[in-house]
């Protein structure tokens, strides 16, 4: 059995840039992405992914775990390279984490790469996955793929912080804090 | 008949020989094939240094005056003070003597030092004559038929034993499944998986004899999964990360779970009931507290997805069973698929049987769909059984087969005897009858 893939292959009517697959996200920062209801009556930990909210933001912090300890991983559709990113960014976040850090300190620091709006898009030269990732075709459509990746980045740090310092001690978990040096498929953002 | 006296069995393996008596339930003694020898590395590669003995051929063929000459050279008490088991892992933790395991890859390749292991076994450890005794031993499959002389001369001509059979493990460990209530007929056809320290092997046997073709073994056992556990552990600093440690802790928490990422939300969603505390004892009187966690199903998951550990080797142990069982000759795939033995420690995970059973179903339901899809639907499979066989003698399998096998009043008769021995010569042991097989019990 090797790495978990995305459920969100068989959508259909995926909006693409390139190959990367705008996929409908719960968030309330503004952007491309569609938006999908708020959680009702269900906690982060427990949505299933037949519930309509679910999201690919869910998927990535589930299978976060588990597929860091994979290196190879066969991309089979758009939004696989949704999930790739998000569990890329997801363990950039947790390095920014010290043990012992304040959830306020931790934040900070995470947050500052959330909105930092310098980053690297697919077809930017400082990608590092631009063997699997097709470029934006224009101007346009690579504003729209930063703005939607910039939606992913913020929204994912925002759970990670919620599941990190889950624990009322006011600690990091040291469980998520151990998966800092894994690297799914030998990358990092 | 008088009554008589029990058989042997001993069980020599790679890390741990069992010893006992045939018709116990369990071994008397189980300790590490292990040897420690006055010197540094008393004769052989020396603790740790991982080089095979330099000579290992037997002291009676070199003639006693070989330019290795171990015993020959030295013919004063000296060959008399070693130790063995776990004796020997003390002595060579002090000065004077070096350890030596005789067996490698469970064949046996120091036979000097395994025959003063065995005669202090004997003599020692179940202190009995071998004159008034059986004895059944074990090999490894595909043993070539010298390393059976070799041991029939030291056990014959050394110790003088009354009888001798030598049996081939994976044969025993199908006879041990037989307890198993899941077991109707006794048959000793089956696939069985045997994973020890060091390796694992998926072993097909028809009707007793071995399938030697198609054995495969995996480079997979519980020496990597203690490992994994303390590559684990040091990810998360914890206080102790020793092997011991690891060691203990995969032994007492490891399991296996169904899918990992469901497993990963269990433990998000109980915490309390899946994260676990170690304590580990010092010998100063201090102890300290290690947290368990993820480990606790993901060690054991490198047999089912050996890329979370191993960059070089990637196959799934499911898959190596099905191919193996592919590779057999195609009448008795049906038999191999329905009785898949579990033998060795690193089986003894719970839910580790049930995991392997699913998912080889898996692969063989897919087969078998693909299969009518390509004839069009146009014949029906009636389905294949896959079956593996959990059971409460895994552990010592092998030992325990041998045990079962040894007290039937026909053990006997299947043994070479020291007459037969003298009349023939070593090359008698080259055959043995099938004991266990179709018209003996």
């Amino acid at each position: 059995m090797p790495a978990y893939h995305s459920v969100f292959l068989d959508e259909p009517n995926q909006q693409l840039v390139g190959n990367f697959a705008l996929l409908p996200l719960r968030t309330r920062t503004r952007g491309p992405a569609q938006q999908l209801p708020p959680l009702a009556g269900v906690s982060e930990l427990d949505i299933e992914a037949s519930n309509e909210s679910y999201d690919p933001l869910d998927e990535v912090l589930s299978l976060f775990r588990a597929n860091t300890f994979f290196r190879n991983f066969e991309i089979k559709g758009p939004a696989d390279r949704v999930l790739i990113y998000g569990i890329l960014y997801v363990s950039e976040a947790l390095g920014k984490i010290k043990p012992g850090m304040s959830r306020r300190d931790a934040e900070k620091a995470v947050m500052n790469t959330a909105l930092d709006t310098n980053f690297a898009i697919p077809g930017d030269a400082g990608f590092p996955l631009n063997q699997m990732f097709e470029p934006p075709r224009d101007r346009n459509e690579a504003e729209v793929l930063r703005q939607y990746i910039m939606q992913m980045r913020q929204e994912l740090a925002v759970r990670l912080l919620s599941r990190v310092y889950a624990d009322p001690s006011g600690q990091p978990s040291k469980w998520w804090l151990s998966f800092q040096k894994r690297k799914f498929m030998g990358k990092a953002l | 008949m008088a009554t008589q006296t029990p058989a042997v069995v001993m069980d020599n393996g790679t890390g741990y020989s069992k010893l006992g008596f045939a018709g116990n339930d369990s071994p008397s003694f189980v300790f590490p094939t292990a040897i420690a020898t006055k010197g540094p590395g008393g004769g052989g590669g020396s603790a740790g240094s991982g080089r095979p003995a330099v000579g290992n051929k037997p002291s009676f063929l070199t003639g006693g005056a070989g330019p290795t000459g171990h015993l020959s050279a030295k013919r004063g008490t000296e060959d008399l003070d070693f130790f063995i088991g776990d004796e020997a892992l003390t002595a060579s933790a002090g000065p004077g003597y070096g350890l030596s395991y005789p067996i490698r890859h469970g064949q046996i390749e120091n036979w000097d030092q395994m025959e003063r292991f065995w005669s202090n076994s004997i003599f020692k450890y179940l202190r009995v004559e071998p004159e008034d005794h059986y004895f059944l031993l074990t090999e490894p499959p595909l043993n070539p038929p010298e390393n059976r002389e070799n041991t029939a001369e030291i056990m014959f001509e050394s110790f003088n034993c009354a009888g001798l059979y030598i049996a081939v493990q994976a044969v025993l460990a199908l006879a041990a499944s037989w307890t198993s209530s899941k077991v109707q007929d006794r048959s000793l056809t089956g696939t069985v998986i045997d994973s020890g320290e060091g390796v694992t092997h998926v072993i097909p046997v028809a009707e007793g004899y071995v399938i030697g073709s198609s054995i495969k073994s995996i480079p997979i056992a519980g020496r990597d999964i203690t490992y994994f556990v303390q590559s684990l552990l040091r990810d998360r600093g914890e206080p102790d990360s020793s092997l011991k440690t690891a060691e203990r802790i995969k032994e007492e928490f490891c399991y296996v779970c169904p899918d990992i990422v469901k497993e990963f939300a269990r433990f998000d969603r109980e915490p309390e009931d899946r994260f676990k505390k170690y304590e580990v004892k010092h010998p100063n009187g201090r102890s300290v507290s290690v947290d368990v966690g993820y480990e606790r199903f993901l060690a054991p998951e490198i047999f089912f997805n050996p890329e979370i550990y191993s960059s070089d080797f990637l196959t799934p142990l499911p898959t190596i069973v099905d191919s193996v069982i592919q590779s057999s000759p195609i009448d008795v795939r049906r038999g191999l698929y329905k009785n898949i033995v579990l033998s060795g420690g690193s089986t003894l995970y719970n839910q580790f049987g049930r995991r392997l059973q699913r998912d080889i179903r898996h692969l063989v339901d897919a087969r078998i769909a693909a299969s009518e899809v390509r004839a069009g639907n146009a014949a029906k499979s009636g389905g294949l059984d896959v079956q593996v066989i959990t059971h409460r003698r895994q552990r010592h399998g092998p030992w325990f087969g041998g045990s079962l096998l040894g007290q039937t009043p026909e053990f006997r008769s299947y043994c070479h005897t020291k007459a037969e021995y003298d009349e023939i010569g070593p090359s008698i042991v080259r055959k043995f009858a099938l004991l266990g097989g179709p018209g003996s019990t």
